[in-house]
């Protein structure tokens, strides 16, 4: 026909299939963080830990004078422990806004009435975080044990110490899979990602002092099942097939991280919702 | 007309942008706004917003000046005891009451308690909010809110009153009582600048306006003198007659370079004239002439801020 | 145009304080305040209670602790270290950011009254409801936990110094942390990383960079012993020196007072522009 029709046309092309929407998600939200400069500043400055030790690392295979800097399995475990502060930083950074700021602009309506189920929304806000959390945890941590390798120039230490890459791993997971689900069900509470980060702040070291006071009152570590950070510590301790830290059974401090885990899910199911009863 | 009888512009700005980054919110702006009731009307991202809170002294030029009440605005805290301002944003201590709220505010204008627990009741009064005075402003309708937020505006009596969006959220009859009241103030001596981008709201407060387009004033004035102004779309005049096709026959038959279309409606002919002087001129000598029949009605659809803001705008 | 007269600075200060203390107390941020120091409280209750009925909890190393070790021990590890840095962080930060983020902003601003008047009085607001809350918390800790081998009166003197130096922690901190806020993008990750960070690494080196601190007054200050319950509090104590009275007040004087003009000149002169 000679004169097109310039209305509305309906998508005609290829669907993605059903359940994949959290990628979206996931994708948009890790794309406006890798925008800013400052975030990504952040970044290098949390690998920068990776940097010295991988210079430990190939000092020590060069120099047998200073064998002594050589890493053993405990330097690992000081590796995800050293960057438990960068954790805390990118979460208050990365974490508080991923759904408080969705439901300050109302966007919490907009998106659960598309074809998108709760879960792939909380899914793929879950995965902002966890993305940049791992890259400073767990692909560090692998990369030293493969530089390791490299500079050593053989897989003695691995298959002597063939236990590090779950260790490693699960290690890793449980540090950033605590953070995450924390810090999504708490910006699930509020409007305000400030508020949210001053929660997290409060969480973390609130229970940390509470800790701090009982044990110097005490004189025994078998309270450090109040401070989340303790619990952590412990579990990882033990992953790592070391002397633990403090006096609480690590299966007490394991129970701890999961129910906190278990409460971060409940919290979101109840929180992240496509209505909203005003009485 | 000598200067002393000019009056003195209540805003003023000269050579003034304002950019955010690299986008630009005012470009090179130079507006004088009279004394009276000025409606600043343009689309959303027009630079409406920006432009209003130059004028409030809540953003900085990037160049230029602007001053208002002949007095830069920026860092000029005194001059608040003359400028009201009713923002466009929802936003109250929700827990206060509207008594509480107003009262509190006016204080900050140095009022004693007494002083300011008055002035909150007149202003409360004068929008129609006084029985709603001791409820918490978060049990407000929509209505309300607005209201409250215009009593907190002319509070101290200001001489200018800078209005954002007031009748956002309105009822038609909140609309109406608010529309008469700006007309009050307006006559009884105040300065108003109210920005809405709904053109019949601002045509029933004032015919003086400033039209505002991609950060940059389109024009400013009185509505129909812009309108005359505006030569490349001829004016549209309706013609209701007795006879319209008697009426269209003589335009043609006698052209005088004054008409460049026509069409019929039931009962009229609609002429385009790019002389609209001269053809009122014409039309009104062919009604008293009689010769064309009665000739009931002469109006321009098209004389008013719709077609102007239509005309300069798209 | 002849001008009425304008509230003077402090008098503007103090009316926007009139405005926003009780919006301030009746916040959000007063739950999570309530529940930063009702802890220490229900703690001490339950000590009390614990030693009451006779249960070894107060034994370390065979040895018993009086309550004014363990009420100097809470102050320490509890207010100066916790309570006091987060508190400041939390309501100093936001002290304009929540007006701002509410919106309310503009009806403030537009007002015939200094902008740095508002922060002032913001921060009278903040002075206020901390210090009313957090100085009680520590009374009633004080009262649970020192008659357990100790005495009331004679650790007076104690409390009336922790009161003390608790509330000007509470001004100093507050008015750093509203530099921080009237400067920066995110002020909260900036004080977070001047309280955990900066502070804690300047306080375990030898050295003049412990002076660049709050913390390094404000402990001059403390009549109780400092806890080595961590490795850096270790290290801290290793390389701990106090500076004397008249100098660590004259400094934290000079901070809160320096850093709250600084607050009130960067309001003056920032533009804040509201979401749309």
């Amino acid at each position: 026909m000679p004169i097109h029709d310039q209305s509305y046309r309906h998508y005609g092309g290829l669907k993605a299939v059903a359940g994949r929407s959290w990628l979206v998600i996931a994708g948009a939200g890790i794309w406006t963080f890798l925008r800013r400069r400052v975030f990504m500043g952040l970044m290098l400055f949390a690998l920068a830990p990776f940097v010295v030790r991988a210079v430990q690392f190939w000092i020590s295979a060069n120099y047998p004078q200073v064998a002594v800097l050589g890493p053993s399995a405990e330097t690992f475990r000081q590796f995800l422990e050293q960057q438990s502060f960068f954790v805390f930083v990118i979460t208050v950074y990365v974490g508080a806004g991923l759904i408080a700021n969705d439901r300050r602009a109302n966007a919490l309506q907009i998106y659960l009435s598309k074809p998108l189920m709760r879960s792939e929304y909380i899914l793929g806000k879950l995965a902002v975080l966890f993305t940049f959390l791992i890259a400073i945890t767990l692909v560090p941590s692998l990369l030293l044990l493969m530089l390791k390798v490299m500079f050593d120039g053989s897989f003695a230490f691995l298959t002597n110490n063939l236990f590090l890459i779950p260790a490693i791993t699960i290690g890793a997971l449980l540090q950033v899979l605590l953070a995450s689900f924390t810090m999504l069900a708490l910006s699930s509470l509020s409007k305000s990602a400030r508020y949210v980060g001053i929660l997290y702040v409060g969480i973390t070291f609130f229970t940390n002092a509470i800790y701090g006071v009982l044990y110097l009152i005490t004189g025994s570590s078998r309270v450090s099942w109040i401070s989340i950070g303790a619990n952590l510590e412990q579990v990882v301790d033990v992953i790592f097939r070391l002397k633990p830290r403090y006096a609480t059974p690590w299966q007490v401090s394991l129970l701890v991280i999961l129910a906190l885990v278990a409460v971060s899910i409940s919290v979101l199911e109840r929180r992240v919702r496509g209505v909203e009863v005003v009485t | 007309m000598d200067a002393a009888a000019i009056p003195a512009p209540i805003v003023a700005a000269e050579h003034v942008s304002k950019w955010y980054g690299q986008v630009i919110g005012l470009n090179d702006v130079s507006v004088v706004v009279p004394p009276g009731v000025t409606g600043l009307l343009g689309p959303n991202g027009a630079g409406k917003s920006t432009f209003m809170k130059l004028i409030t002294g809540q953003l900085k030029p990037s160049k230029g000046t602007i001053t208002v009440l002949g007095e830069p605005i920026w860092r000029n805290p005194k001059i608040y005891f003359h400028v009201g301002f009713c923002p466009e944003q929802d936003a109250f201590y929700e827990r206060m009451t509207g008594l509480e709220w107003v009262r509190a505010l006016v204080r900050l204008n140095g009022l004693t308690d007494k002083e300011a627990d008055e002035a909150a009741q007149r202003a409360l009064a004068a929008v129609d909010l006084m029985e709603a005075a001791g409820k918490k402003i978060g049990a407000y309708s929509k209505g309300m809110r607005q209201r409250v937020k215009m009593a907190q505006a002319l509070v101290h009596d200001p001489k200018l009153l800078i209005l954002d969006e007031p009748l956002s959220g309105m009822d038609p009859i909140g609309r109406r009582k608010t529309i008469r009241l700006i007309r009050e103030w307006g006559r009884a001596g105040k300065s108003i600048i109210v920005s809405s981008h709904i053109l019949h709201e601002i045509e029933s407060m004032t015919s003086n306006i400033l039209l505002i387009n991609n950060g940059r004033i389109l024009a400013e004035g009185d509505v129909h003198h812009i309108r005359d102004l505006i030569d490349t779309h001829p004016h549209t005049v309706y013609v209701r007659a007795q006879d319209p096709r008697r009426i269209a026959r003589e335009f043609l038959d006698n052209p005088e370079d004054d008409v460049r279309s026509m069409r019929f409606e039931p009962g009229a002919v609609v002429v385009e004239t790019g002389k609209p002087d001269a053809f009122y001129a014409r039309v009104t000598r062919m009604a008293a002439s009689g010769e064309f029949g009665t000739i009931d009605e002469v109006t321009s659809p098209d004389d008013n801020l719709q077609a102007v803001f239509q005309y300069l705008v798209k | 145009m002849a001008d009425p007269k304008s509230p003077g600075y402090v008098s503007s200060a103090m009316r926007v304080f009139d405005l926003s203390v009780s919006e301030m107390l009746w916040s959000r941020r007063t739950i999570f305040m309530a529940l930063v120091v009702g802890a220490p409280v229900l703690i001490s209750m339950f000590l009390r209670l614990l030693d009451a009925l006779g249960a070894p909890v107060f034994r370390v190393n065979g040895m018993q602790m009086a309550g004014p070790a363990i009420f100097g021990l809470m102050i320490w590890v509890f207010y100066l270290r916790f309570t006091i840095p987060v508190l400041g962080v939390f309501y100093g930060t936001s002290l304009i950011a929540d007006e701002v983020e509410d919106k309310t902003i503009t009806y403030l601003f537009t007002r015939p009254i200094p902008k740095g008047a508002v922060l002032l009085g913001k921060y009278l607001a903040y002075m206020a409801c901390t210090v009313f809350v957090v100085l009680p918390s520590v009374v009633i800790v004080y009262l649970c936990i020192v008659p357990m081998r100790g005495s009331l009166g004679g650790s007076f003197i104690d409390l009336v110094k922790d009161l003390f130096l608790l509330a000007i922690g509470l001004a100093v901190y507050g008015a750093v942390f509203a530099v921080i806020g009237a400067r920066f993008k995110r002020p909260l990750l900036v004080g977070l990383i001047f309280i955990f960070g900066w502070e804690q690494m300047a306080l375990a080196f030898p050295g003049y960079l412990k002076k660049f601190t709050v913390a390094y007054y404000l402990q001059a200050l403390v009549p109780h012993a400092m806890p080595n319950d961590t490795v850096v509090s270790l290290i801290q104590g290793i390389f701990h020196e106090n500076p004397s009275l008249p100098e660590a007040l004259f400094w934290l004087s000079a901070i809160l007072l320096s850093f709250l003009w600084f607050a009130a000149v960067s309001v003056e002169r920032k533009e804040y522009v509201l979401e749309q």
